[in-house]
């Protein structure tokens, strides 16, 4: 039935009513295509890591394709023109292709957006904030030239963008917040001057005003990256003040599951125990060492790595400060962690249970009951070489603080054997760390008489030949040492002779004799 | 000789000094300064020492040599960290206690970080703005529309959940165009309404 034109008018809106159907079929037909594509290429996106806005399909199918810069972005020069224009339209173009330049993987044209002289107007575009797609790219740009070299990241401060992306930390636009708080942590990364710059501009509170209940996880992963870079850097360290300020948010980070938030918290306290007891005692005081411990035995290594890092720099303060990792448990973990598949673990494992070592020997007497004896062997044994330098510390620190029945423990449980074998090593501070541990060796076994055995012992497992050997070595120190030992234990000739007779496996010492006599 | 706080360089111990411009200054322009006050920068601790009760420090010059070396009364100091630096030495070399090795081991976080164009910014979080929407889909398990967005051709899947709150009326304008009355089908109408 024939209807009235401005009734047309209004049905011809609705879906089906007076359109030709074959033009809805096609309508339709290609509204599926597009949805077929976007879903093909959000897969694509999820799996083979590459845009496809810029490419055409076969293109984008080849690895080997290199982005065209005149063919399928703007080129700088375009860019120029666009950001310059009066247009927001064209400012917002321009600028958006600026960054997808700065974003690509291959060579980021960072210094000829530098040469252009855009960073003027990026900065100028952080502060729009009745324009936040322009804000948005502005900043995102901004944070990839700061990524770049120092001298990268001083044109980026040098043209004004630090009080800006401060100001934009409370944007009410949570991706735009978050840029910010990203650029920000690359330009306090550089070094300790832009830290401690940032710092004085306030830039703590305005960040740690952003943790909420509701803050996302993507936002707090990057928040926590940034606030471990205020904690980063020495010389200076970072002001106690701004670390005091700093701390509550991150105890409260580390208290999260997020494997990347943990992680990069980690490394915050890695920093900060990475320096004096005084530096060491700011941070023991949260109670956060207990949390440390725990994070040590995490599964993932990215957590593991900075949390170990942590503990070894507290265990290598005072006393007072390793008893706390100590009765924090650490002395269950570590045996976990000292068997880590990765050798760079077992190696930070051995340098802290070498300083947990040094202390006194209440402190060794845990060592030995929470059973590190078996796994520091083995290391000693097995691990790679910069992981047997850490081990061999741990023994001599043992030897130079323990008692002499704990040093007779150490060498039952196979030590002795073990450093005698590294003497055959290239490195001769190594070398002097096992000579000075086999003459504490030597003078806990004075204290009970029982000179003469060890001697035995220590030929038999083919360590005089090699103390022998070594007063032959190059460095100075090295023949020196082992001339010492020679001359102070090993000078009655009849030992030689003793050898043939000798069947004894273990060297015992008499603990009982040792106990009455000496006190520690 | 005062010693008065300073903004610190950033690549070397330096004690604390006071007045403006110091980071250009060059130990050469510090010998040509005639009527401002003389200062001068800590470069390290390096021994320590009590004469008549006093503590003294004794300290090495940054620009001059061993031989310049003084002994500093401790008050005179604004260097707590280099005080702090030289005392742990100290303490550690007697107990036995090492400090961990000033090269990092690479394994540290990085200290900056660029952002990928292949991060995963997708819908909404791209930060731009909803044009249209031309399609819809839920063979995700969720309701999906395909967003047009302006300044970009490239559109892409935003959950329905978060367009109708960021974006209502773009929301409404696309059920709107494509909104369908039912009426009791008839033999006529039927065919027409076959999609």
């Amino acid at each position: 039935m024939p209807t009235k034109n401005v009734a047309d008018d209004r049905i011809s809106k609705f879906k089906n009513k007076g359109k030709d159907p074959a033009k809805l079929r096609d309508k339709r037909i290609n509204e599926c295509v597009e949805l077929r594509k976007a879903h093909k290429d959000e897969n694509f996106l999820k799996r083979r890591n590459i845009t496809l806005s810029s490419l055409p399909d076969e293109e984008a199918l080849s690895p080997d394709h290199v982005l065209d810069e005149k063919v399928n972005s703007l080129t700088i020069e375009d860019i120029i023109k666009e950001v310059n224009s009066d247009s927001r339209e064209s400012q917002t173009r321009g600028c958006q292709a600026a960054r997808k330049l700065l974003s690509r993987e291959r060579n980021p044209p960072l210094k000829e957006i530098i040469d252009a002289g855009l960073l003027s107007r990026f900065v100028e575009f952080l502060g729009m904030d009745d324009e936040p797609t322009l804000q948005f790219e502005a900043a995102w740009a901004l944070t990839n030239i700061a990524s770049g070299t120092s001298w990268h990241t001083q044109q980026v401060v040098e043209h004004g963008a630090v009080p800006a992306f401060i100001s934009l930390l409370a944007s009410p636009l949570l991706h735009i917040s978050e840029q910010a708080v990203w650029a920000l942590g690359n330009i306090a990364g550089d070094g300790p001057a832009y830290r401690d710059a940032l710092i004085d501009c306030h830039v703590i509170p305005a960040l740690l005003a952003r943790i909420t209940p509701e803050t996302p996880v993507g936002y707090l992963r990057n928040l926590t990256w940034t606030l471990s870079n205020l904690c980063r850097n020495k010389n200076p360290f970072p002001a106690v003040s701004a670390v005091q300020q700093m701390l509550p948010s991150l105890i409260q980070l580390l208290h999260l599951s997020d494997k990347d938030i943990l992680s990069d918290a980690c490394w915050a306290i890695s920093y900060l125990t990475d320096g004096s007891n005084e530096r060491i005692d700011v941070i023991v005081r949260t109670g956060i060492v207990p949390r440390l411990v725990a994070l040590m035995g995490h599964e993932e290594l990215s957590v593991l790595t900075p949390a170990l890092r942590s503990i070894g720099n507290i265990v290598s303060g005072s006393d007072l400060q390793t008893q706390m990792v100590i009765d924090a448990g650490v002395l269950s973990v570590l045996p976990q962690v000292m068997r880590h598949p990765k050798a760079s673990v077992q190696k930070e494992a051995a340098w802290a249970l070498s300083n947990i070592a040094a202390g006194p020997c209440k402190q060794i007497q845990q060592v030995i009951t929470c059973g590190l004896l078996p796994p520091l062997v083995e290391l000693l044994r097995n691990g790679d070489f910069k992981t047997q330098r850490e081990a061999v510390w741990a023994v001599t620190n043992f030897t130079s603080g323990g008692t002499v029945e704990q040093v007779v423990q150490l060498v039952q449980g196979g030590a002795l054997e073990a450093i005698i074998n590294l003497l055959q090593v290239k490195d001769a501070k190594t070398i002097l760390v096992i000579l000075d541990a086999i003459n504490n060796i030597f003078m806990a076994a004075e204290k009970l008489g029982e000179t003469e055995k060890l001697c035995l012992l220590v030929e038999e497992l083919g360590g005089l030949d090699r103390i022998e050997m070594l007063q032959n070595h190059d460095n100075e120190m090295v023949y020196q040492a082992a001339h010492n030992l020679i001359e102070k234990f090993f000078n009655d000739d009849e030992i030689k002779e003793l050898k043939v007779d000798t069947t004894d496996d273990a060297f015992v010492f008499q603990t009982s004799e040792a106990e009455k006599t000496f006190k520690f | 000789m005062l010693l008065t706080p300073a903004p610190t360089a950033p690549n070397s111990s330096e004690s604390k000094m006071t007045s403006v411009e110091k980071k250009d200054k060059k130990p050469d322009d510090v010998a040509e300064e005639e009527e401002e006050e003389e200062e001068y920068v800590v470069e390290k601790v390096l021994n320590r020492r009590v004469v008549k009760g006093r503590v003294e420090y004794l300290l090495k010059w940054k620009g001059f040599s061993d031989e310049d070396n003084t002994w500093e009364p401790e008050d005179n100091l604004d260097c707590p960290d280099l005080i702090a630096e030289f005392l742990q030495s100290q303490k550690s070399a007697h107990e036995g206690k090492r400090k961990a090795s000033s090269e990092g081991n690479g394994d540290e976080n990085k200290s900056k970080k660029k952002k990928d164009d292949t991060e995963k910014l997708r819908g909404f979080a791209r930060g731009l703005d909803p044009e249209r929407i031309i399609g819809a889909t839920d063979s995700t398990g969720e309701l999906m529309f395909l967003m047009k967005w302006k300044n970009s051709d490239e559109a892409d899947l935003v959950p329905a959940k978060e367009a109708n709150v960021k974006c209502p009326q773009v929301v409404i304008s696309f059920y709107e165009e494509r909104l369908t009355w039912h009426s009791y089908p008839t033999e006529d109408e039927k065919k027409d309404d076959k999609n």
